[in-house]
């Protein structure tokens, strides 16, 4: 897993870095979206949340939940057009989940894609997603840190 | 860079000094100028945070009984009372104007609401990450948010504060709570008035401001008005916020049963089910130990003034379980404390309650 600046990258997943999300592409055709570490880490701890309801058809950038953290209110922007499937409702336990486990325990929402094929070719991938968001850490000089509890 | 705008809308109604600044954010394109208004609502009100129950957080039939509004923004923190003693200072920016990092964002934004105190002569200073204070009371609060393409700092130059109406419209679970809000917000927020015995002018010192703006930000601002294209949307937005449906919006995920009164300040209660009854602690909490604590409830104590020496004994102490066990056990023993059904550990149980209700408390 790519590292840098304590902020993990994993090269499995895609990225809209831009946008600070990332997304799984799961077997059932579904994919799967959360906040990336450096997002969580510039979010701070997260206090509240808001999810679009489930069934709601979303086009690519529009909000799918308003995150709210100690300090500041801002929309998590979907990278792809799709239906809300699931959304995580882990968090109605523990606020806390993406800034812990931002790539597992914490992802956010599940779409059913509509434009999978072209929307993708605008994320990044692997080593390219690791060394474009290495570039965006250094000039936003974000340091990564997760919340123990 | 081309210079900020300035738009000082003077006193306008509740409502648009809140859909306003949203307006501008949501009509803003590649062309709008980064913007700096200037708002003061012109009646009081009661402004709530994005993700707040209304009805659990304000008290709304007192807002209705006394004619206060109750608006919801789109920026976070909780609900608070606004009157004509407060200007708000808004920044609306092209998100790539303004640092990346939210921290630097709130630093850049508190610097010339801090340099004006200090030039009126307040000894303020910024308390990361948003607070402004003075002499550790808070003079105002600050907030952010990202709004399509532009971020928004919000935050306001404290005239004076009506600490009475700022207790008495939030809901609270019992009036000891509130009476413990109210005295927090006394001894802990603080304002133009109290610092300096009166309140100055409002035009000069916003010329300060503008002057310690322009510096901060090393660009020069030009007075502008708002286009036709932002006063539409703020139209459109005043009518959202002035819905029932926008007010009574659900969707987080819960409430924290604290009052923040500032950064290092919360109070709380909280209630533990004792065999001899219910216990009720009320607290206040500073820095995460006990600055000053009620325990209250339907049970019975000899002699009748031990409740009042548990209290003086537990402020200062930190919200740690043993801590607290150990204080009360040894009230308990020196006073030689008869409780029917209210043991030291059933206190302890309340208090440890408090924890809970106050986020970031370890």
């Amino acid at each position: 897993m790519g590292v840098y600046r304590a902020c993990e990258i994993p090269e499995t997943l895609y990225y809209d870095v831009e946008r600070d999300v990332w997304v799984r592409l799961e077997a059932d055709g579904t994919v799967t979206l959360g906040m990336t570490d450096p997002a969580q880490a510039q979010a701070g701890r997260i206090v509240n949340l808001t999810f679009k309801p489930v069934g709601r058809l979303l086009r690519r950038g529009q909000s799918a939940a308003i995150v709210e953290s100690a300090k500041w209110v801002g929309p998590f922007p979907t990278p792809l057009t799709g239906e809300v499937v699931a959304v995580n409702e882990g968090f109605r336990r523990d606020p806390l989940l993406a800034n812990k486990d931002p790539y597992g325990a914490g992802w956010l929402v599940r779409l059913r894609p509509t434009h999978l094929q072209e929307e993708l070719r605008e994320l990044l991938t692997g080593q390219e997603a690791f060394e474009a968001y290495a570039r965006k850490i250094e000039e936003r000089n974000v340091h990564c840190i997760r919340c123990a509890e | 860079m081309e210079p900020v705008r300035v738009v000082d809308l003077g006193e306008v109604a509740p409502v648009r000094s809140q859909a306003v600044y949203h307006a501008v954010a949501y009509a803003m394109d590649e062309g709008t100028p980064d913007t700096v208004l200037l708002v003061t609502s012109s009646q009081p009100y009661v402004s709530i945070g994005y993700h707040q129950d209304a009805a659990r957080e304000v008290d709304l039939e007192f807002c209705a009984a006394h004619g206060l509004p109750v608006v919801r923004r789109e920026v976070g923190g909780g609900a608070v009372y606004l009157d004509r003693n407060q200007v708000f200072c808004q920044w609306i920016f092209q998100r790539q104007h303004l640092p990346a990092r939210l921290e630097e964002r709130f630093s850049l934004y508190v610097l010339p609401l801090v340099a004006t105190y200090r030039r009126l002569g307040i000894d303020a200073y910024h308390r990361p990450v948003n607070d402004i204070q003075v002499a550790g009371r808070k003079i105002g609060g600050t907030g952010a948010a990202s709004i399509g393409r532009s971020e928004v700092m919000v935050g306001s130059l404290m005239f004076d504060f009506d600490h009475e109406l700022m207790a008495r419209v939030l809901r609270v679970p019992s009036e000891k709570m509130r009476d413990k809000v109210v005295q927090g917000i006394r001894d802990y927020i603080t304002t133009m008035r109290r610092e300096l015995g009166d309140v100055p002018d409002r035009q000069q010192v916003l010329a300060v401001y503008l002057e310690e703006t322009a510096r901060a930000l090393g660009r020069p601002l030009q007075p502008g008005q708002l286009t036709e294209r932002e006063w539409e949307a703020a139209a459109e937005l005043e009518e959202r916020f002035s819905s029932e449906e926008w007010l009574h919006q659900k969707g987080g995920l819960r409430a924290s049963g604290a009052v923040k009164i500032h950064a290092d300040v919360h109070v709380a209660e909280a209630t533990y089910k004792a065999p001899g009854g219910l216990v009720r602690a009320t607290a206040r909490i500073r820095e995460g130990r006990i600055d000053d604590v009620s325990l209250s409830g339907d049970f019975t104590v000899l002699p009748a003034w031990a409740i009042g020496a548990i209290e003086q004994a537990l402020r200062g102490l930190p919200l740690r379980e043993d801590v607290l066990r150990q204080r009360v056990a040894d009230v308990y023993r020196a006073l030689a404390v008869e409780a029917p059904g209210l043991a030291p550990e059933d206190l302890t149980q309340a208090l440890v309650a408090l924890r809970g209700t106050v986020e970031g408390t370890p």
